[in-house]
């Protein structure tokens, strides 16, 4: 696919394992959504009116994409990086008052039959403005204003997604935190957020099971007061353990107040599932219950192409979504450990791949674009088959390439493939 | 090259844990957990029965008797029922919300029995057998009443309007036979008595298997095509029955008015002709939506139209059991068709006196069974029991009990109908409970007329009539002559029984039971003019009113077409009821399609009444 103008590369082409991993993605992705969508009654009968057809025609469109993108000049992603990123601002903008309302969110155009959702490509834009940021020259991940403009990059869009009422594509962009951290930002920032979410597990978990507050608090403050007197000839880390404490007993309260009075009741519930406070099979932890088990009924080595039960019945479906953000248990379901093992393979494999791509780059820009193709492709997959499972509260968000859905498979293979591209044209 | 380059390790290790921690739930979920598979199957899959046709059940020359017709359960997913408006419900089905309630908690215990049974349906029936208006109702508005559904089965139709007896009635499957048996659920027709019942594992068929996708809400979609998960199902076999309905008809119309039993065998293989008992009811009632209510009075209307009098009732034999008596005392070798007993009046000896009414005297033994003389079978019976040979009565007891079982007496013949009674051949131990210990021939000279102790059922009088036609054996009597295309017939229907007499010592008893309707005999005037009938008639004494009219019959003398017993009871003499129904049975039988030769016999017959 690549084209030989560069000098500096001695193999100028696109990488091909991630190309192929990525076709393999693509293709469990198709055969899946047809399993999906496929009539348990008929054999095998094919329609571009269906859903696998309509998915065709969208991954027609990602090849014209790619195309695209490998003939073009890597130079446009750098230039037009600001650019895109803020006609995708002003989109995403525009779709809070334009767009029509989707299960709650408004984060969709509707053209006609078909729809775009200008936050999956907001990603990617931001991707690339953050990595023409930092590879701009002379610029660093160091000092508050360089600082602030990186956050400032990504939650922007972050904010803004929110208030198209579509928490789950917000939440993914955390993910640029994670791509910080390979610029600079301090671990123990990373280590603090390990902390918080400890912290803001325990509270929700008190919380439920009915303690007492002062309890959380006074077990943080005898914590802190036994470490401040074993270390009390240390003035330094008398300090740091008072401000931990204190900070870790301001956040518990805020913790407390954002969980009862700003989450929604059934995002409370969503989470209390995940952590096994409660267990509803018949309502609230209904379609976790159901989705477990399709993913249980697959068992070692499936139920076989099109023999799934579980997701065949469309809206009335014992896990609706089967096609979409619910096409891992189709996947688990018809294919069994064995083909969830070689999905994982793939999948986790593109993200290795990715971070050594990544680390080759000769340029920050290049590197940081890597980096956030990686992160971005993890924070998906992490979310939406940790929710399958039950290990990360349902959060409604496709997997990358795999899901039906022209917008995310467009917005997924433009990121993955201008990385590609640059990291085609390396010097 | 920069800083941070060695953090890459920490990406690794990052989307390796997630990985990792990942795979192993999952593994935990498919794997380790074996459970999930059968938790989807119950989810996705529904399976529905599919009720056999019953088998259809005709006579013997092919008239169709009983048939089907479809009918409709109303069946529940209890922990679907949610939002539903009772009320309207309640007034679709026409049930009352304590009906309602009482109606979901069974299904929703019946529903939850059957899933620890592993069914993959958590449905139950609500409602059994709905009325066309019930189901028409239902039909229209079951879209707006969520997690129920109908599943057609089969109820009866008769094409008759006779042999309820035989034929039987179905009714829901009782708690037992829910126990005794998985096939049956809750609501299910079974065979209550008559062949119905005897039949019942033949005749229901087999049910089959439907199973269909469905979806949370347990809509169909579609039927899963896999023939592990369907089995079709099976009807029930045609049943013959060995009834000639014609006769069995005319039997019903003959007895109408009067109180009794007629039942006519073919002796040659068993099979029953007809089997007509009075008071009875018409089959047809208990079908359908009416057939509890109808049931419900006919248990408690008094003259009692749900007795099967023919295989249940018992009556002594009276003088008809002198041919017994006399076949006995054959075969024991203290009776010769010579031998002379002379009657005074009756029976005599010491205080005792066994009446007689006034005939020629004295009587051999032809005579004697022409004329029914008491005194010559008092005298035959005590050297029956009082023979040198065995020393003491008891002992000679003993051998005429002997006797008397193998003549399928005393214990139930084995008649392809539940509920047959045994009638009784008082044991010694009886004789001295009711005697004392000290009895001699002369307290038990009754039995000798077939009174006192011994009682048959009507069945077993037929089978006494049909066993000296074949000149001492028979089949067991059966109301089936055929099941499925092969015709095929449990073992002891087509097994002869021997009697403990030889068949050579018949022919007198038969010369004179062919007396019996000729003029001189006991049954003058009934005799059906060219058809030799071998008759006895027999007058059963009754402790609590008239007297029972009885006649045992059968014709043609050589080669025996049909072999009878007629019950009237309080019909007095036999020949004044029962022997003119018997001949005119034999008449019609033997001489189908031809009007009866003795019409005002059969137009008394018809009108007469004895109630």
């Amino acid at each position: 696919m690549g084209s030989a103008r560069s000098a500096g590369n001695e193999n100028p082409r696109l990488d091909a394992p991630s190309v192929w991993l990525y076709a393999g993605l693509v293709l469990i992705g198709l055969i899946n959504i047809y399993s999906a969508t496929s009539d348990p009654n008929q054999g095998f009968h094919f329609s571009f009116n269906s859903l696998a057809g309509r998915q065709m025609m969208w991954i027609g469109g990602a090849v014209l994409l790619i195309l695209t993108i490998a003939f073009a000049n890597v130079a446009v992603f750098d230039y037009f990086a600001y650019g895109f990123y803020a006609l995708i601002i002003l989109l995403n903008i525009a779709v809070i008052f334009l767009g029509r309302e989707v299960a709650g969110a408004r984060s969709w155009f509707g053209f006609g039959g078909v729809g775009i959702q200008p936050s999956e490509f907001a990603k990617a834009a931001t991707a690339l403005a953050l990595a023409r940021f930092l590879g701009t020259y002379g610029i660093r991940f160091k000092g508050t204003r360089n600082v602030f403009i990186c956050l400032g990059l990504f939650l922007l869009p972050m904010g803004i997604i929110l208030g198209q009422n579509d928490t789950g594509s917000a939440l993914v962009f955390l993910a640029f935190f994670l791509v910080l951290y390979r610029e600079g930002l301090p671990g123990g920032l990373l280590l603090t957020a390990l902390w918080m979410a400890i912290l803001g597990i325990a509270r929700i978990v008190m919380t439920s099971r009915g303690v007492p507050h002062f309890w959380t608090y006074g077990i943080l403050a005898v914590l802190g007061a036994v470490i401040i007197w074993f270390g009390r000839k240390n003035r330094q880390l008398v300090i740091t353990v008072s401000l931990i404490t204190i900070s870790s007993i301001v956040f518990s309260l805020l913790v407390g107040f954002a969980y009862t009075k700003i989450l929604k009741s059934y995002q409370r519930d969503r989470i209390e599932l995940t952590l096994g406070l409660i267990k509803d099979e018949q309502g609230k932890g209904y379609h976790l219950h159901q989705s477990r088990i399709a993913i249980g009924a697959g068992q070692l080595v499936g139920r076989g192409f099109l023999k799934g039960t579980q997701t065949k019945m469309g809206e009335k479906s014992f896990v609706p979504e089967g096609h979409t953000d619910y096409i891992f248990c189709t996947i688990s379901e018809e294919w069994g450990f064995a083909g969830v093992v070689v999905f994982f393979l793939i999948y986790f494999g593109l993200l290795f791949r990715l971070v050594s791509l990544a680390e080759r780059q000769s340029t920050t820009f290049g590197r940081v674009l890597g980096y956030s193709v990686a992160c971005i492709l993890f924070f998906h997959i992490a979310i939406n088959i940790g929710m399958t499972i039950g290990m990360v509260p349902t959060i409604g968000i496709p997997l990358p390439f795999v899901s039906f859905g022209g917008s995310s498979l467009w917005a997924f293979t433009l990121l993955l493939f201008t990385f590609l591209k640059v990291d085609e044209k390396r010097r | 090259m920069d800083l941070h380059s060695n953090r890459r390790i920490v990406y690794f290790l990052v989307f390796t844990v997630v990985a990792l921690v990942y795979l192993g739930k999952i593994f935990s979920l498919q794997v380790l957990d074996k459970t999930y598979e059968q938790k989807a199957i119950n989810n996705a899959l529904n399976k529905i029965t599919i009720y056999p046709a019953r088998s259809i059940i005709y006579d013997r020359n092919g008239k169709l008797l009983v048939y089907n017709i479809a009918i409709y359960d109303l069946l529940v997913f209890p922990g679907e029922v949610k939002e539903l408006d009772t009320s309207e419900f309640c007034r679709v089905l026409g049930i009352t919300r304590e009906d309602f309630l009482h109606r979901m908690q069974q299904a929703a215990l019946n529903a939850k029995k059957r899933q620890k049974n592993n069914a993959y349906n958590k449905s139950a029936v609500f409602y059994a057998n709905l009325s066309t208006r019930q189901y028409t109702a239902m039909q229209e508005n079951l879209f707006r009443f969520g997690g129920f559904y109908i599943e057609p089965k089969t109820d009866r139709l008769y094409a008759v309007k006779g042999g309820a007896h035989v034929l039987g009635y179905l009714g829901e499957a009782n708690d037992r036979a829910l126990k005794g048996d998985p096939y049956y659920r809750p609501g299910d027709l079974v065979g209550i008595t008559g062949i119905e019942n005897t039949y019942e594992e033949f005749i229901r068929g087999m049910k089959g298997i439907r199973t269909v996708w469905q979806d949370r809400t347990y809509r169909e979609h579609g039927e899963v095509k896999d023939d592990e998960f369907n089995k079709p199902a099976v009807a029930g076999p045609d049943m013959y029955s060995s009834l000639d309905f014609d006769l069995q008809e005319f039997g019903e119309q003959l007895l109408n008015g009067k109180r009794g039993s007629i039942v006519a065998i073919e002796p040659g293989t068993g099979e029953i002709l007809a089997l007509v008992n009075k008071p009875d009811y018409d089959p047809n009632l208990l079908v359908g939506e009416a057939r509890n209510n109808a049931y419900r009075a006919l248990v408690t209307d008094p003259r009692k139209p749900l007795f099967n009098r023919a295989i249940k009732g018992t009556y002594p034999p009276g003088s008809t059991f002198k041919t017994v008596t006399a076949l006995i005392a054959r075969q024991e070798g203290v009776l010769k068709p010579g031998t002379m007993h002379g009657c005074y009046g009756g029976y005599h000896l010491g205080s005792l006196t066994v009446g007689c009414h006034p005939h020629g005297s004295p009587l051999d033994l032809k005579g004697a069974i022409t004329i029914s003389c008491n005194a010559y079978f008092c005298q035959v019976f005590r050297d029956v029991i009082d023979n040198p040979k065995y020393g003491n009565v008891k002992t000679g007891f003993s051998q005429l009990e002997k006797h008397l079982r193998s003549f399928g007496l005393g214990s139930t013949l084995g008649v392809d109908l539940p509920g047959e009674s045994s009638g009784n051949v008082p044991s010694i131990k009886q004789l001295d409970r009711r005697h004392g210990k000290s009895w001699k021939s002369s307290t038990v000279i009754s039995l000798s007329i077939g009174q006192g102790e011994i009682l048959l059922t009507p069945m077993q009088m037929a089978n006494v009539a049909a066993i000296i036609a074949n000149r001492g054996w028979f089949y067991t009597p059966h109301l089936v002559r055929g099941i499925g295309p092969r015709r095929s017939l449990p073992e002891k229907y087509t097994t002869r029984r021997y009697t403990s007499v030889d068949s050579s010592l018949f022919k007198v008893i038969i010369d004179g039971m062919e007396g019996v309707p000729k003029p001189g005999g006991t049954a003058w005037g009934t005799d059906v003019p060219d058809i030799a009938i071998c008759a006895k008639t027999g007058t059963a004494q009754n402790p609590h009113g008239q007297d029972h009219s009885l006649y045992i019959a059968f014709a043609p003398r050589y080669n025996p077409k049909i072999a009878i017993a007629v019950v009237v009871e309080n019909g007095g003499y036999g020949a004044t009821w029962a022997a003119p129904i018997a001949n005119l049975m034999i008449e019609h039988y033997l001489r189908r399609n031809e009007p009866s030769k003795n019409p005002g016999m059969l137009e008394r017959m018809l009108k007469g009444a004895v109630l």
